[in-house]
């Protein structure tokens, strides 16, 4: 406690890398916006200079339709936010609240001229440079950001602090991302793609962040992959048995958890290493899966089953239950007498016991946490499309355990938040997309997957030296 | 350290050179294998449809089996080995045999296969119904060569092999019961996408992936016949979606992403990635603006047909295929169908034709559309 | 094994032998032949086992590499990947650059150990934990494959080169041969070497490790070599086996050679293991496999009872043994 306050007051004076890494990403921005329409259409000549002439005319659909008018606004309410926040610091996390209510109501108001355009055809729609998603990212990221940020200012250069956690960078390189592909090909950044690049991989995101837990605590789960495809088409076929939509809904919840408590009491009890009562679980509830469905995909389910294809506001569900569900378990994981002590019992099982918290107990919640999560994403995955697939999407589980440990939760248990995996399943679905979009060879794209997975690891172990030192 | 990321530099910069120095016809995979093509003659042209190497009839290149028992008329025992279970394709399949099997009622065919579309699991399946012994073999090959050498084995223990769908090397089986012939679904799908968004159309691929033969073999005749008859045609891109239906999904809505107004149409290659370039197609809301062309199954894409969002689908009948699989193993037993012979009959569906020397043509692929697609639940 | 010596009875070497994690999963390796063998007469055939043998030599191969690395705390998950695209060198270097057969053997193999090397470059000198660098390499490596092969595949290989995967030498197929040989060898350098009594050390306390001398950083680098060659040899194996080269050979390998090697007793923690058991666990698994197919089981309920058995020969391992360790008087840790 008394680290805190102190902390509160030596960050008073400086410059923390959270607010850096948001004055530089404000900057970016705007610089992109700036210059971004320019370069693909320079005959219209510079970007404010069109927003003047469209204000000029009032005709704010053609102001909308050049994508033209939200992202400066978004830009500048970041950037002020950022040097506020420098200023005085405890405010921040306040104002990041702020920027994000701010941004959603960005967003509203950029998808109410959605409406009107929808009817007026695709191009307009396609050429938008997605005002409502830039703030938005920003929001999350910076909200995000806040919740990483240490209680403990170390000393040491500015610079090297921005960097200093793993969401950072990963923030970053999501943006990086964007920013590079979306200068080569302006409909990266349209709302409907990175909507796609959001919604894409937020099943598995959510998956993730049990998974996360489940590494924290020191253990391993490979038979996630398979659990969703199980509980997915249980949901599935529950509703088109003309079971109530909700109940389609939530069993799988409650079959995840059961399936985890399982999990759970052969490692707690049993005291069978995870990696291998989950390698078992893999191939039973694969072979189970075939079994059950008769290899049968599942159809006709009912349109207000669809849960991943309601877009509330223009914005995917799963972007919302990601969103939400990420911050409730990081939240849970720092504040929570539990959520500390997985963290404990992960790093030094040994002390964890000696100061009296119950490792058989926890590691037994952990799974049970994920069994949950794992149903959740279940139901996302088996609402996203008209049909649920009755095989496992290949390699899921190594998807899913890839986002946990590149989102920087350590395979050796007691490190890692939940936040950076989450980045880390946006991440990786960045990549496909931006592959796909920059041209590169599709023979070559799982090779760069790879490097660029391994440059991401680098980077953070380059950090983490630099930190030491 | 230093010298690791110089290692890491130095790694990334020989993988970076390949990858950038690709051009536009890298981007543009078009199925090469190194075989030939043989595309059919354009639509308008004389109507020759069917005249592949149909003048002259090639010689049986089939295999046989050594001192098979002679089982005519007996009950027998098949195992059908697709590429794998789970997806829709070949339960229908499996259904179309287990027709065939009521109706000649000697029949006993059960279907056993991996879970993925793996050729070493699908070998290993193979040898251990040699060991178990059976008396036919029934396969989809997932590669055409890997597969050989067992199939070789199951003939020489006296088994009757015969694949459908997906050949293998002509000698490690005696007959192959071919659904289409590559160049005729080629010109189908070509055909159809001319017809429906002009002959300058432009248009990407979602494909399973790279390696799979009969994709490979479908895309390279496309090349082959874009050339030829639609060189207006503008050919964007080719993406792998596995038989996934998510990945399938995201892939082609990054398509549409990626091209916007550039893309007037997606091309489905197998019959997962069709009904989810559809459903990308109307959860973009692009119906009728993106065409949807492709090989699919008729209940995967009923939706689509009816909400007019795919106007046509191509294909052959996959109960039809499995059916027709397992009359053409009663008549090898039975000793109706031998090398050199130029039909066979196949219960309900006729006199299937004898092409290529030992293949068993299903008939020409058929189109199916609004009008029809009720008439069809597979 | 403090007080053990002095309570031990007479003739507890054969009791210890039984009740060693080996012992243990042998038995139930025996039990599950003889149940299988009651339910089909083709199962427990000569025939029919050495053909399982063939078929196992792979994951095999891949198996004993894995068992050192999961002993010193590390794993390997690029292993399917290395396996594909040592096979696609095989078949690229020999189409495409035109090397002689021979050559083109010895580029698989050095492609083997050159990806094996840079798992360990990383692991080891820029402190990558295991799991993630090779996670990051098997898509590397997959997509390698795929690249430098366009998604071609390359066959047509002359007979000679063929007779290594489908020949025979003494009634036994030729791969097996050398399965056993890398084996015993493999076996014999884990147990009887300083070497490899280091990986145990590696295993159970790395620093303290360091701090006695052990040259950790060496080690480790020389068995994630190991195991790309192995993973090279593999690769030439199955080319040989099913006569052409896929970019997608291998997938999933990674997954069956853990389970081979956890189910053969070896902690995945580190610090303990053998060959011996991670034999019997490739055996195990591969006679179940074939065993239940014979028997009329379908391949999607024959791996239910796979993971099945996984857990409840780990679980009645992990019971013998706590009893046994209560025996000696050693408390459970």
């Amino acid at each position: 406690m008394s680290g805190r306050s102190e902390a509160g007051v030596a960050s008073l004076q400086r410059v923390t890398p959270v607010r850096m890494a948001l004055i530089l990403i404000s900057l970016v921005m705007l610089i992109a916006w700036a210059v971004l329409p320019w370069i693909h259409q320079p005959e219209l000549g510079p970007t404010l200079a069109r927003v003047i002439a469209a204000e000029r005319s009032a005709n704010e659909l053609d102001i909308q339709r050049q994508g033209l008018s939200l992202p400066p606004i978004a830009a500048l309410v970041a950037l002020g936010v950022a040097f506020w926040s420098v200023l005085s610091p405890q405010l921040s996390r306040a104002l990041a609240l702020v920027m994000l209510v701010a941004g959603l109501l960005g967003l509203v108001y950029h998808v109410t001229f959605f409406v009107d355009l929808a009817e007026s055809g695709r191009n307009e729609l396609l050429g938008s440079m997605g005002a409502g998603f830039w703030l938005t990212l920003v929001a999350g990221v910076a909200l995000m950001a806040q919740f990483a940020l240490p209680r403990k200012v170390v000393p040491g250069h500015e610079i090297n602090k921005v960097l200093g956690h793993q969401e950072s960078v990963l923030a970053l390189g999501i943006l990086a991302l964007v920013i590079v592909v979306g200068l080569l090909n302006p409909r990266y950044v349209a709302d409907r793609n990175i909507s796609e690049i959001l919604q894409g991989n937020a099943y598995i995101a959510v998956a993730a962040i049990g998974v996360s837990m489940v590494i924290i605590s020191g253990n391993i789960d490979i038979s996630v992959g398979s659990l969703i495809g199980v509980l997915g088409i249980i949901s599935g076929a529950m509703v088109v048995a003309g079971y109530p939509v909700w109940l389609s809904w939530l069993t799988p919840l409650v079959l995840g958890a059961l399936v985890g408590s399982l999990i759970g009491f052969l490692v707690a009890w049993l005291r069978i290493p995870s990696i291998i009562v989950t390698l078992g679980m893999l191939s039973i509830l694969k072979g189970g899966l075939l079994i059950f469905t008769n290899a049968e995909w599942i159809t006709g389910m009912p349109t207000e089953y669809a849960l991943s294809q309601q877009k509330p506001l223009g914005i995917p569900m799963g972007v919302y239950i990601m969103l939400v569900l990420t911050l409730i378990a990081a939240w849970w994981l720092r504040n929570s007498a539990t959520g500390r002590a997985i963290y404990a019992v992960g790093g030094n099982a040994e002390a964890a016991r000696l100061s009296g918290i119950s490792e058989r107990r926890i590691i037994m919640s952990v799974f049970i946490i994920n069994g949950v999560f794992v149903g959740i994403a279940s139901v996302m995955f088996a609402t996203q499309l008209q049909v649920i697939q009755a095989t496992v999407p290949p390699n899921l589980e190594l998807v899913i355990i890839t986002a946990s440990v590149v989102g920087g939760v350590s395979i050796l248990g007691g490190t890692g938040t939940v936040i950076g995996s989450t980045l880390a399943a946006i991440l990786l679905n960045t990549i496909r997309s931006a592959m796909v979009f920059i041209n590169v060879s599709p023979f070559w794209l799982q090779a760069v997957q790879g490097v660029l997975i391994l440059a991401t690891v680098l980077v953070d172990i380059l950090r983490r030296r630099r930190q030491l030192t | 350290m230093k010298n690791i990321l110089l290692v890491f530099a130095l790694l990334v910069t020989t993988l970076a050179a390949p990858v950038l120095a690709q051009d536009d016809m890298m981007m543009r995979w078009d199925g090469a294998d190194d075989l030939d093509v043989n595309p059919l003659s354009c639509p308008g042209a004389d109507m020759m449809e069917g005249d592949g190497g149909m003048m002259d009839m090639p010689e049986y290149d089939g295999g046989q089996p050594t001192d098979a028992p002679d089982l005519m008329g007996a009950d027998i025992t098949l195992v059908d080995i697709p590429k794998l279970i789970g997806i829709g394709y070949f339960a229908a399949t499996t259904k179309g045999q287990a027709q065939a099997a009521e109706e000649l009622g000697n029949v006993m065919v059960t279907t056993d296969a991996p879970t993925e579309a793996n050729i070493d699991d699908q070998i290993t399946f193979i040898e251990n119904y040699i060991t178990r012994g059976v008396d036919g073999i029934l396969f989809a090959a997932n590669d055409p060569v890997a597969i050989a050498p067992v199939l070789t084995r199951a003939l020489e223990q006296g088994i009757h092999v015969v694949g459908y769908d997906a050949n293998s090397e002509p000698h490690a089986r005696e007959w192959f019961v071919n659904q289409a012939e590559f160049n005729g679904i080629a010109k189908g799908l070509m055909d159809a996408l001319a017809e429906e968004k002009g002959e300058d159309a432009s248009f990407g691929i979602v494909t399973s992936t790279f390696t799979t033969p009969n994709q490979a073999r479908w895309i390279a005749e496309m090349w082959a016949y874009t050339n030829e008859c639609y060189p207006d045609m503008t050919w964007l891109e080719t993406v792998e979606a596995q038989e996934d239906a998510i990945l399938s999904f995201n892939q082609a809505t990054t398509l549409i992403n990626k091209y916007g107004d550039d893309l007037d149409a997606l091309f489905g290659m197998t019959s997962v990635a069709t009904p989810q370039s559809a459903e990308a197609v109307t959860q973009a809301g692009l119906c009728g603006e993106v065409a949807v062309v492709g090989l699919a199954t008729p209940n995967a894409m009923r939706p689509y047909v009816q909400a007019e969002c795919v106007k046509s689908v191509v294909l052959w009948n996959p109960v039809d295929l499995g059916y027709a699989s397992v009359y053409v193993m009663r008549a090898v037993v039975d000793g109706e169908l031998k090398p050199g012979d130029s039909s066979v009959s196949a219960g309900r569906l006729g006199d299937l034709q004898v092409v290529n020397g030992s293949e068993v043509l299903l008939g020409p692929p058929f189109v199916f559309n609004i009008d029809n697609v009720e008439e069809f639940d597979f | 094994m403090n007080e053990a010596g002095q309570t031990r009875r007479p003739g507890s070497r054969f009791h210890d032998l039984l009740f060693s994690q080996e012992g243990v999963l042998l038995v139930i390796l025996v039990l599950s032949v003889l149940l299988l063998s009651t339910r089909t007469d083709v199962f427990l055939t000569v025939d029919n086992l050495l053909n399982q043998g063939r078929l196992l030599t792979e994951i095999g191969l891949l198996a004993l590499p894995m068992t050192y690395i999961i002993i010193t705390g590390g794993i390997d998950l690029s292993v399917g990947s290395i396996f594909g695209l040592s096979a696609i060198m095989l078949g690229h270097s020999w189409q495409n650059w035109g090397l002689p057969l021979e050559y083109a053997i010895f580029v698989a193999l050095l492609t083997g150990v050159l990806c094996g090397l840079v798992n360990g470059l990383f692991i080891v000198r820029v402190g990558v934990p295991p799991l993630i660098m090779t996670l990051a390499t098997l898509a590397l490596f997959r997509g390698m494959a795929l690249g430098i092969s366009q998604g071609r595949s390359a066959r047509g290989y002359p007979d000679w080169f063929l007779e290594l995967g489908a020949g025979e030498f003494l009634g036994v197929p030729n791969q097996l041969w050398i399965l056993v040989l890398a084996a015993v060898i493999a076996a014999f350098i884990l147990a009887r070497t300083v070497f490899g009594r280091s990986l145990y050390a590696i295993g159970n306390n790395e620093l303290g490790a360091r701090f006695s001398g052990i040259p950790v950083g060496r080690n480790k680098l020389l068995i994630y070599t190991f195991s790309g060659l192995m993973a090279g040899l593999g690769g030439y194996i199955f080319v040989s086996r099913v006569t052409t080269t896929r970019s997608d050979m291998g997938t999933g390998h990674e997954l069956d050679v853990i389970a081979a090697v956890v189910l053969g007793g070896t902690s995945i923690f580190g610090g303990t293991g053998s060959i011996a058991g991670t034999m019997i666990g490739v055996v195990l698994i591969q006679l179940l496999k074939n065993g239940l197919a014979l028997t009329g089981v379908t391949g999607d309920a024959t791996i239910v009872v796979i993971g099945t058995v996984l857990i409840f020969a780990i679980l009645v391992n992990n019971y013998v043994q706590r009893r046994r360790s209560g025996e000696s008087g050693a408390g459970a840790a």
